[in-house]
């Protein structure tokens, strides 16, 4: 214990807060919902899990993912990847801003991409699912692509090509690389899996396939009505085999993406010339984001002039009408989803930075559980955090609604979210060189000075991406602003009733503008000081 | 550490501290869209002199986000009322025992079948499963569908579509419809959607997109649906199917209000279900885009003529109750049937 005591100095605090929050937010609850399905109202049982494993269709729904998750991944490897692969080091036209635009699709909703492409072409049914998931999902490809391009050593590629030739040259080059590759791969492969609006929206007749994350959603309502035990259980037990799943294949994405080496690039790699293919690969990147994020922007313009009724023709008049009833209605969800993003940021950025210096100096476990929110369904993280929190006679007694107030919102958001920044931070930690900390240990100077001079400014650039990618995500999530209650006064939350209910005139005033302010974030630096767009390294 | 924990208690209550003392304020937990219920809830709590908290449901959760996060809640309610679109739900949540009696004075004058023998839940403001038609591919109203029959008309295959029976109003529907129609009938009818070549779609909504952009030339949807198409321009008619004699009549789906069981601050919950039940309010909603139709006599009905007044036509009579208990069952076949 005096060990123990003597290793909680102030500079720990961060740490043990942080991980407080982790356990508070997502293991405890996950563990109580967990406990919940074995206890009936007579007692232990087992009646939960026993219909689960005589329900069939868990096994169909989970091939069925298995399937789309798969055909996305393929897609998002041939657009994301190539698109990495020939705006990186390249002489592509245009390419120093074609690449780093690889990332934009994520700010856009898969729902929007999908709402998108349902407006102009009849699409419906597999391909069209995969191929949308593929799209949505690219950016983590192509960003984990090309950072692998810029940590390969240019030297060893001119080597290769002095030797071997250039073709081969490239193979080795694909070798590589493959484990960023794959780590993206698995990344893609991960979120399609999860994702149940499109498969959802893209439903056809007689569809003969139902992805997982659409039967948790189905069982989720059929909660609504449930009247027996198991059927109460029925999303938690149905989840949970779930997130084990994609639990594993986390880790092994992790893994892949730790023992990536950190090949400390003396001279980053020469510029490979396209060749006579230099114009036409411009099909490539322009394919890409028209799909990802000009077709989705594209359409929500025709619907803010007006393409969504027929009492007019479209026009600019019938703009400033969807503009003024825009402000009227989503104005303040706009705002409510701006700071609930800014203030998950923020948490989200102060909790990774202990977390992730732990996972890359000592505990590498630490890392997967910080990774593990990322395989939990939204749903079921959403049932557990409630059932956790709003009954909380202890919070309460220290005066306030923790529950339903915007505190809630930011901290299960921040669950959700962590992984991203806690990944990305852990990264750049380990890049940072041990030699400069441990000289750090030499100098008698606090562990808080230590950590605030030493330690926090390499990593602060990679806070800012981190920061950014939450506050993207923060913005665009749905599934749990529909179950927090504050959070239910967000735009999206907003955006998705809308839609439904033929609003499309403002509601695609304030998707663009959340899609505005999406972008914005993320070339700050660049519009302020000028810095050369950079954000797929 | 024990002397830490109530100081990270206390930081993350600071971060609730917009809502203190929340027993002291009534919530309001509305699956009616937000754009029509938001600001007569306003007006509710401005003349009522009341600091009302509203949570709206999201679409995507088909109405019944909020009825589960009820249930997550119910061993500590957080909702005062609960403003429902429909009715079958709110009847689950009173079987579940969630609700508390209100006799509310305003509402005597609701029809009975539209109130609970043990005022548990108000019906007001109803939607009807009407058959919007496009008037481009069926411009001769002496061709236009009439029944819910005409789905597995084979003159329709491949023609006309419905909203799968999983969510929704759809599966109120289709679960009073089994009960009306018995068993054997209604797997028949079921059979035929598919041997008919039926679009099933996501919702109700998606159901009216596929009319009013002429993919599909009708499709079962809801009033509220069709009447905001219909204002917007395109080229939709509506039809009130099942008026022959005989026939099982058009289906209304009111709205529903019910005070929660241990929610907070009961008696200002009272007053705003008051104002929810007033004429005044079933007035404002028929008027308003979704064109909601008074239960009562002597309320002003939607503007648009094709939306009938309640009594004017032949409404299905089904039991709420048995619908209600039975949605869990009917739901669990149906997934099988229709989603895999």
């Amino acid at each position: 214990m005096k060990a123990l005591a003597r290793s909680l100095t102030p500079a720990s605090w961060p740490l043990l807060a942080a991980f407080a929050f982790l356990v508070a937010f997502v293991l405890l609850p996950l563990g109580s919902v967990l406990v919940g399905t074995f206890q009936g109202p007579d007692g232990f049982t087992l009646e939960a899990w026993t219909a689960l494993a005589a329900d069939r269709a868990a096994l169909r729904q989970m091939w069925a993912s298995l399937q789309v998750g798969l055909a996305a991944t393929a897609v998002s490897l041939l657009l994301g990847g190539l698109h990495a692969w020939v705006t990186t080091g390249r002489d592509l036209p245009g390419g120093g801003w074609l690449g780093p635009l690889g990332v934009a699709p994520l700010v856009v909703p898969p729902i929007f991409v999908a709402m998108g492409l349902a407006d102009v072409v009849d699409a419906a049914g597999f391909w069209p699912c995969a191929l949308l998931l593929g799209i949505a999902h690219a950016p983590f490809v192509a960003v984990l692509t090309a950072r692998g391009l810029r940590s390969v050593d240019g030297r060893a590629y001119e080597a290769a090509w002095l030797l071997r030739g250039r073709a081969r040259a490239e193979l080795w080059l694909v070798r590589a690389i493959a484990p960023e590759l794959l780590a993206g791969c698995l990344l893609a492969f991960l979120f399609a899996l999860a994702d149940y609006g499109v498969p959802e929206f893209l439903t056809v007749k007689g569809k003969t396939w139902l992805t997982y994350a659409e039967g948790l959603l189905a069982r989720w309502n059929r909660r609504t009505v449930g009247t027996t035990f198991a059927e109460l259980q029925s999303p938690i037990t149905a989840a949970l085999p779930f997130l084990v799943a994609l639990g594993c294949l986390l880790w092994l994405a992790l893994r892949l993406r730790g023992n990536a080496p950190d090949r400390g690039v003396a001279r980053p790699l020469p510029v490979r010339p396209l060749g006579a293919w230099r114009w036409p690969l411009l099909a490539v990147p322009l394919v890409y984001l028209g799909f990802g994020i000009g077709l989705p922007v594209f359409v929500l313009g025709r619907w803010v002039l007006g393409s969504a009724q027929r009492l007019e023709p479209m026009s600019l008049e019938f703009a400033q009408q969807s503009w003024a009833k825009a402000m009227d209605q989503g104005l303040t969800p706009l705002l409510n989803s701006v700071a609930l993003a800014i203030g998950t940021a923020v948490f989200v950025v102060l909790l990774a930075l202990p977390l992730a210096r732990g996972a890359a100096r000592r505990w590498p476990l630490l890392e997967l559980l910080c990774a593990l929110p990322a395989a939990i369904p939204a749903i079921l993280l959403g049932i557990a955090l409630v059932q956790s929190f709003h009954d909380s006679a202890l919070l309460r007694a220290f005066g306030g609604d923790f529950y339903a107030g915007w505190g809630f919102a930011v901290c299960g958001y921040a669950a959700r979210l962590l992984p991203f920044a806690a990944l990305t931070l852990s990264a750049q930690v380990r890049r940072q060189p041990l030699a400069a900390e441990e000289a750090g240990l030499l100098v008698q100077r606090s562990a808080t000075a230590r950590a605030l001079r030493l330690h926090l400014p390499p990593l602060l650039p990679a806070a800012w991406t981190a920061g950014v990618l939450v506050f993207v995500l923060a913005l665009r999530e749905l599934d749990l602003a529909v179950v927090l209650p504050a959070a239910n006064a967000t735009a999206v939350r907003r955006l998705s009733n809308s839609v439904h209910f033929q609003h499309e005139d403002w509601c695609g005033v304030i998707a663009l503008l959340v899609l505005g302010i999406a972008v914005l974030l993320p070339l700050l630096p660049s519009l302020l000081a000028g810095r050369r767009l950079q954000s797929l390294s | 550490m024990r002397c830490r924990t109530p100081l990270l208690l206390s930081l993350l209550a600071a971060c609730g501290a917009d809502a203190l003392e929340p027993a002291a304020r009534p919530t309001i937990y509305v699956a009616l869209d937000q754009q029509f219920s938001e600001p007569l809830l306003n007006r509710f709590a401005q003349e009522l002199q009341i600091d009302l908290v509203q949570r709206h449901d999201s679409e995507a959760a088909k109405t019944v986000g909020l009825v589960s996060a009820l249930l997550e809640e119910r061993g500590n309610p957080r909702c005062t009322v609960f403003w429902n679109n429909e009715l079958a739900h709110t009847v689950r949540l009173a079987q579940a025992g969630l609700l508390e009696p209100y006799d509310s004075p305003v509402a005597r004058d609701v029809p009975a079948a539209w109130r609970d023998p043990l005022q548990r839940w108000t019906g007001f403001a109803a939607r009807a499963r009407i058959l919007v038609v496009n008037t481009e591919l069926l411009p001769d109203p002496k061709t236009w569908p009439t029944s819910y029959a005409d789905l597995v008309d084979p003159k329709w295959k491949g023609r006309c579509g419905v909203a799968k029976p999983k969510t929704g109003t759809t599966l109120t529907h289709f679960t009073a419809l089994r009960q009306l129609l018995g068993d054997e009938a209604f797997t028949r009818f079921l059979d035929g959607l598919f041997t008919n070549e039926v679009k099933l779609l996501a919702g109700n909504g998606a159901s009216l997109r596929e009319v009013r952009d002429g993919k599909l030339a009708w499709a079962f949807t809801d009033t509220d649906d069709y009447h905001v198409a219909k204002s917007k321009g395109f080229p939709v008619a509506c039809v009130f199917p099942d008026q022959h004699d005989g026939g099982v009549g058009t289906m209304l789906i009111p709205n529903s209000v019910a005070l929660i069981k241990g929610g907070p601050n009961q008696a200002a919950g009272k007053q705003l279900i008051d104002k929810i039940l007033a004429r005044e309010t079933e007035a404002l909603l028929a008027a308003a885009e979704g064109a909601q139709i008074p239960l009562r006599e002597g309320v002003k009905g939607p503007d648009d003529p094709a939306i009938l007044p309640a009594g004017t036509f032949r409404a299905m009579q089904w039991d709420v109750e048995w619908t209600a208990a039975n949605l869990s069952r009917c739901l669990i076949e149906w997934e099988q049937r229709f989603g895999s």
